[in-house]
């Protein structure tokens, strides 16, 4: 467990599949081999009228921690933040009379999963009900678990195979947090942020 | 009568006075009807009595009438039953009148029943209470007594029986197995399968009562092999058991190397001695001897299951009732299931195992297979609601803490009950190669002594040895101490400075490593005790690169000069050889001039070293020998 950073990649007018398959070149040719694949998926849920002030929970998973399911619940003031086990889903589905799944807001992040060296490096296809978003670059350090203290050699990897359009600033989330212990919550932050701007932007419309 | 006076009585005209007030009125009853007094007075009048004077007249009148006639009433005089006759008939009239007038009363034209108040009883409760504590009391002596009676009987019995009782005997079985009646027989069950075990042997018996004909032709009878055993004559239960639990069982483990044995353990749950399964055994003992019987099996099925299973880079092997892991290379772990059957018992006991017993191992390898129990059966807590039952405290806790894929992996890595064995006969030939290296190097090595301290308490794959090395008499002077832990395939060496060295199972290496450490000892404490006497310590050195190379490690040195400086003393000390000791004078106490050297002043540069021939010397040890040699060059200066 170290600390994550996500960031987009802007897509330059190239498909998605595109888009990973210079990725991958890129990182295999640093020396990384492939790990298998990842999953990040998110769903979100309403309140119901009737419970009053409307609030939104975001579930989520991270094939990272398979035996997790991440739930952040909005209230409008504040986000709670929650880790549970496996059973949650099943809560969710009993409280289906209260909260009630917004179905074309269901969005992942999937792709490839690479290891080199101490970074761990996730190139992933986001859609949001199933329709192609972007491209997202999850990449892990995971001998340190401070942000502040590897940011530095994150931010040097990350430009070191996505040229110019590699983050510059840490993400926004993280940027009041840098001194903090990282947690794999935090990775979902930034997951659930970059979801609300996919579903906020227009649909590229482009099937991956 | 006509002097007689007509005296009136009648009632009070005053009524009974009902209740006082607080301001002194008084309120009466009010005074009863004509109907109600009347009622009254005919309640009183007892009609039974009346009724019983007319009947007494009329026997009278008919006595006297059969008087009279008594010759041909004769007869009917003496009939047995006249007089049940007559209470039969005038039963019969009060009857059929009772019934005449309930008939005119329910036509309620004739003939009104009105309720009559009856008159309270005065009750006084205090005078109740007594009266009842009284009778209670008297009831409860009675009772007591009886009770006192009975008991003493019953103890009386008991100091008089000499067998006992089948009930009492079934109620004593009750308290310690599990039995349950399944129609005519009583089943009980001395499996594990309460306790968490899975093995499916069933362990069944059957309780029968002991038949009295059979007690006298017991002993003359051979007993059967196969069949029921006839239990103790005193005894009045019996307990068959099924011929696939019958006699004694041991694990059996040993640790060969090559063919000959390192150490041998017998395991069986019932101590070092098995007892033999005689037939007139206590059905207790027979009991637990089959219990154990169970066990050892369970033990070793799960054994030979696993050892099947294993991917060992060097197989294990399982051929009949063995199974044989391979430890360290050229060293086996043999465990073997040993059951005789109470028949050839006597044929079958293997001779008692040469070395002693280690209760360690013995010990652990029971106590795995209970942990397996122990752990089927209880889960940790809390218990979700909701959740599974099963996985492990760790397993609860990943969901909410995160934990990921790398964390998952290892937590479903569990140990087998072999490779645990095999990881603690690992570690009991480790540390009895220790034992042999530290005792033999302290027997070869009479010099600095070499003492170890075995830690007491140690787990079943890690202990710890903390060595001492010092000189006989300059203990306080100078003493190295090593801390070695044992594990499983390997020794780590913690030294004097703080370095760790790790080691593998051969015992060369340990060796090796004491013998170095001996060789820097002697070092250091030349020096610790050079300045104990004033002397100075030039330099030293533990990895000397001057000299002959040393087949192990390297040889150490240190160069001391004398309180003056005109005598200086060097030191080598080789693993292998040993110290060796030189000394110099400067100057010289004689001068010749040389060619080279024509002056004297150049003699305080230093001389030439001179070997101390230390065998010559006097001196009990080393450093003894080395505190002589300082004091005489002290002295001569």
């Amino acid at each position: 467990m170290g600390v994550t950073i996500l960031t987009q990649f802007n897509t330059e007018n190239r498909s998605g599949p595109q888009n990973i398959e210079i990725l991958s070149k890129r990182i295999l040719a640093l020396g990384a081999t492939q790990q298998g694949q990842f999953l990040v998926d998110c769903e979100t849920y309403t309140s119901v009228p009737q419970l009053g002030h409307q609030r939104t929970v975001h579930v989520l998973h991270n094939s990272e921690q398979p035996a997790t399911v991440f739930s952040l619940l909005e209230t409008g003031a504040k986000t709670i933040p929650l880790a549970t086990d496996g059973l949650f889903d099943l809560l969710m589905m009993k409280m289906s009379h209260f909260y009630t799944s917004k179905k074309q807001t269901k969005s992942e992040s999937k792709g490839p999963r690479y290891e080199i060296g101490d970074f761990c490096v996730k190139l992933g296809t986001v859609t949001v009900s199933s329709n192609f978003k972007g491209v997202l670059v999850e990449v892990e350090y995971r001998p340190c678990v401070v942000p502040a203290m590897c940011w530095d050699l994150l931010k040097e990897f990350l430009q070191g195979f996505l040229g110019l359009s590699g983050p510059t600033t840490p993400p926004t989330y993280l940027q009041n947090r840098m001194q903090e212990n990282y947690s794999p919550i935090d990775t979902i932050h930034q997951y659930l942020e970059h979801f609300t701007m996919f579903r906020k932007s227009p649909g590229i419309g482009m099937r991956p | 009568m006509s002097y007689s006076v007509n005296i009136s009585v009648e009632a009070t005209i005053e009524n009974q006075i009902q209740e006082i007030q607080y301001d002194g009125t008084e309120i009466y009853q009010p005074p009863l009807t004509l109907s109600e007094s009347l009622a009254k007075y005919a309640q009183k009048i007892d009609f039974s009595k009346t009724s019983e004077v007319d009947i007494k007249k009329e026997e009278s009148s008919e006595d006297s009438k059969s008087d009279t006639d008594s010759k041909d009433a004769f007869q009917s005089s003496i009939w047995p039953w006249d007089s049940v006759r007559t209470k039969l008939r005038s039963s019969l009239q009060e009857i059929c009148v009772l019934a005449d007038v309930l008939a005119i009363a329910k036509e309620k034209r004739y003939l009104v029943l009105d309720p009559v108040q009856q008159e309270p009883l005065e009750t006084k409760p205090m005078v109740q209470i007594y009266a009842r504590k009284k009778a209670l009391g008297g009831a409860a002596n009675v009772l007591l007594a009886g009770a006192e009676k009975m008991k003493n009987s019953q103890t009386e019995a008991a100091r008089n029986r000499t067998t006992l009782d089948f009930h009492i005997e079934l109620l004593r079985l009750r308290q310690n197995w599990r039995l349950k009646k399944v129609s005519n027989t009583i089943i009980g069950d001395l499996s594990y399968r309460t306790t968490g075990s899975k093995y499916l042997q069933t362990g069944t018996f059957e309780v029968t009562k002991a038949e009295d004909e059979e007690k006298p032709s017991s002993p003359p009878s051979s007993p059967l092999p196969g069949g029921p055993i006839p239990s103790k004559p005193n005894s009045a239960l019996r307990v068959s058991i099924p011929t696939e639990l019958q006699g004694v069982a041991y694990i059996e483990v040993l640790c060969q190397k090559d063919q000959e044995d390192l150490c041998s353990v017998n395991l069986n749950l019932m101590g070092t001695a098995p007892p033999p399964s005689n037939p007139d055994m206590h059905w207790q003992q027979k009991l637990e001897a089959a219990q154990n019987v169970l066990f050892c099996k369970e033990l070793f099925n799960q054994l030979a299951k696993e050892a099947v299973q294993l991917q060992a880079p060097i197989p294990h092997m399982v051929v009949g009732n063995q199974i044989m892991a391979t430890v360290l290379p050229g060293i086996q772990l043999i465990i073997g299931l040993r059951h005789s059957t109470s028949g050839d018992k006597k044929q079958q006991t293997p001779p008692p195992s040469k070395s002693d017993h280690d209760h360690v191992l013995e010990h652990s390898l029971h106590q795995l297979l209970r942990e397996v129990h122990h752990k089927n059966t209880h889960h940790p807590f809390p218990h979700p609601a909701t959740g599974p039952l099963g996985p492990s405290k760790k397993r609860m806790l990943a969901g909410p803490l995160a934990a990921d894929r790398h964390e998952l992996l290892e937590m479903t890595k569990t140990q087998t009950l072999l490779e645990q064995i095999v990881q603690q006969a690992q570690h009991f030939i480790m540390r009895m190669r220790t034992e042999y290296v530290l005792d033999t190097i302290a027997k070869e090595v009479k010099d600095p002594l070499i003492s170890s301290h075995w830690n007491t308490l140690n787990s079943p794959t890690h202990s710890c040895v903390k060595i001492h090395i010092s000189t006989h008499g300059y203990d306080a002077v100078c003493r190295t101490p090593l801390i070695i832990h044992v594990g499983e395939k390997s020794l780590k060496c913690i030294c004097r400075d703080g370095k760790v060295m790790n080691m593998s199972y051969e015992p060369q290496e340990l060796r090796d490593l004491i013998f170095c450490h001996i060789s820097q000892h002697q070092i250091v404490a030349v020096q610790a005790l050079a300045k104990t006497m004033g002397w100075q310590a030039l330099g030293n050195s533990n990895h000397l690169g001057t000299g002959a190379v040393e087949p192990l490690g390297n040889s150490s040195s240190c160069l001391l000069s004398s309180p003056t400086g005109d005598r200086i003393i060097a030191v080598r000390c080789e693993p292998q050889a040993g110290p060796q000791v030189s000394v110099a004078h400067s100057p010289r106490t004689d001068f010749f001039p040389s060619r080279l050297v024509t002056e004297r002043k150049w003699e305080h540069l230093g001389g030439q070293f001179r070997d101390v021939r230390l065998d010559k010397m006097e001196g009990r040890n080393f450093l003894h020998k080395m505190e002589l040699l300082m004091a005489s060059l002290t002295s001569n200066s």
